[in-house]
């Protein structure tokens, strides 16, 4: 358990709502016991400390191993669950259903996404809300895959819960929502595989974990259509010199391409256990 | 009233599903009238239940429960606070249960599912009056420090019987638990002791060493019953619950004493001999569930 605390940010407070405690809090702030050892993080990496080993001692440019299961959830048209790692997220796909009341006739079909953090998914208490722009940017990642002339006049709602935080959670949440919508029958042109890089110092981290994220000095993601090869979105956060981002880059679209594979061969399984 | 009739007609003809969905009451009553349930269950019979301990690694103790295909999540994190005045050698437990927009399809995002409050302030009720709890194992220094035990239970697929699922996951995070090792340091914080600390000889003393599992003692199981004319239905489904409106729900502890009862209206009511019938079957589900628990918890030592 120890090692869960080592990395943790110790001033930042958390957020606190109003919750049913056992008796009226009189005293409302508590507070997580921190290691005093490892309040100040050594850093990672010093200029020449090539043998570096990872947390998870995996090779610089190796993946965690990705698990991708379909039919998660009984009451969603589709759903899947993806565990990177410590990272372990929950996507529900419902619909083609009607839009709000409220929205425009649309020729084409409604995407609306949703990306939510349970509370003990980060080492510190409820700091998983802070990522309010996940929502967005898994909708952008998506819309340009999903088909959304089959769909007119309705929506189709993507929720993602991340069950643990354990870093590169956008890219797992993505790839995992587009085999849930796979699962839907929710028509795409390709499904959707994320990857993210962390440039640290001078070496490239593929699929980093939270602590190589916390310190890392600029970081890279794509989202993809392998079999198009076709990117549907590209974020690039830092510092980053050509050559670094040109190799980033290439080594994103290549391990996009073998995540495509585990997510196609883990759809064909599910596919073909119905068929028995 | 042309409607019962009618379908009593219609039904040698229609296909099963469309029946199902026209007439969903006359479905299922025609299922209850031969003792049987359309998921082939017998009417007492409560579905499969499993439990898996220390789902979640960034929590100090968590269980996945699933009863059927309804599944819950719950983990504690410990936290530290100063204890109140009243109770200085006292900590506090902090339940919440959440239902996310991913577990079903009523509940959007922004707009927060009726049944959430409702099931959270049962939860907590239940766990705090039970007894199971003794809030002084939770003292680390009389008056200066106490553990809060934030519990949070995340409903991820609804399908009826939220209340006995979240309690049956909340029971179990609660067996899961590994109290934090802490010390008390110079300035008065309380601070983690790591591993490499333990084996050093410190100044600063651990201040809970051999107080890292919390003692259970009664723990509460729940069984939701529907009741439906003169039939009692165990462990029901979404389905069951959206068309048979009457529930009954019993909380009995491990040595079978009444927790709670509740029956929140309806229009069905409860006579005495359909609440000891309720009882009767709650009394059988508390054995099953202590099993399966004490599986969970005697496979987790085996690791």
């Amino acid at each position: 358990m120890a090692e869960l605390f080592l990395f943790e940010k110790q001033t930042q407070q958390n957020l606190k709502k109003d919750r049913m405690a056992a008796k009226p809090a009189t005293t409302s702030t508590t507070y997580s016991p921190i290691d005093p050892i490892h309040k100040t993080r050594p850093p990672i990496f010093s200029n020449s400390d090539v043998d570096w080993l990872r947390p998870d001692s995996r090779s610089f440019h190796q993946c965690r191993p990705a698990f991708f299961r379909t039919g998660a959830v009984n009451s969603a048209a589709g759903s899947a669950y993806a565990e990177f790692g410590n990272t372990k997220v929950i996507v529900s796909v419902f619909g083609p259903r009607e839009s709000k009341k409220a929205m425009m006739y649309s020729d084409i079909g409604r995407l609306n996404c949703n990306v939510s953090y349970t509370t003990f998914a980060t080492p510190v208490r409820g700091q998983g809300s802070d990522h309010k722009e996940f929502s967005s940017m898994l909708h952008k990642a998506l819309e340009g895959a999903i088909i959304l002339e089959t769909f007119p006049k309705t929506t189709v709602d993507v929720f993602a819960l991340v069950l643990e935080s354990g870093g590169s959670d956008l890219p797992v949440v993505i790839s995992c929502a587009s085999v849930a919508l796979a699962d839907a029958g929710i028509m795409m042109y390709d499904l959707v595989a994320s990857v993210s890089v962390s440039c640290l110092g001078k070496n490239l981290l593929i699929d980093p974990v939270s602590e190589e994220e916390s310190s890392q000095d600029g970081s890279l993601m794509i989202a993809c259509m392998p079999s198009r090869y076709e990117v549907t979105q590209l974020t690039v956060t830092g510092e980053w010199s050509t050559p670094n981002f040109n190799e980033a880059m290439q080594l994103c679209l290549d391990a996009s391409a073998k995540l495509g594979k585990i997510m196609r061969s883990c759809l064909k399984e599910a596919a073909s256990d119905v068929q028995e | 009233m042309g409607l019962p009739n009618a379908s009593e007609d219609l039904s040698a003809e229609m296909e099963v599903d469309a029946f199902r969905r026209l007439f969903p009451l006359r479905y299922f009553e025609r299922h209850l009238s031969e003792s049987i349930r359309p998921d082939a269950r017998p009417l007492g019979r409560a579905r499969d239940t499993t439990i898996s301990l220390g789902a979640v690694a960034s929590a100090d103790g968590s269980a996945l429960a699933k009863i059927g295909s309804t599944t819950m999540l719950a983990a504690i994190k410990m936290e530290v606070m100063t204890p109140s005045l009243e109770s200085p050698d006292e900590g506090c437990v902090s339940i919440d249960f959440h239902m996310p927009p991913i577990c079903s399809p009523i509940v959007r995002p922004g707009r927060p599912a009726e049944a959430a409050p409702v099931v959270a302030k049962q939860l907590s009720d239940t766990i705090l009056s039970s007894g199971m709890i003794n809030l002084k194992e939770l003292s680390l220094v009389s008056g200066k420090a106490a553990w809060m035990a934030y519990l949070d239970i995340y409903c991820l697929d609804a399908d009826g019987a939220l209340f006995d699922a979240a309690l049956l996951s909340a029971v179990a995070a609660f067996s899961h638990l590994q109290i934090p090792v802490v010390s008390l340091d110079y300035d008065g914080k309380i601070v983690m002791v790591t591993e490499e600390q333990k084996e050093e000889n410190l100044e600063n003393q651990p201040v809970n060493k051999d107080k890292r599992k919390l003692t259970l003692s009664s723990i509460p199981f729940s069984l939701t019953c529907i009741l439906h004319k003169n039939y009692i239905l165990a462990d029901p489904t979404a389905e069951e619950e959206s068309i048979m409106e009457t529930l009954v729900t019993l909380v009995l502890d491990s040595s079978c004493q009444l927790v709670s009862l509740y029956k929140p209206g309806g229009p069905v009511l409860a006579y005495t001999s359909a609440v000891q019938d309720c009882i009767a079957l709650t009394r059988q589900r508390v054995k099953e569930l202590q099993d399966i628990l004490d599986e969970a918890i005697s496979g987790m030592e085996i690791d």
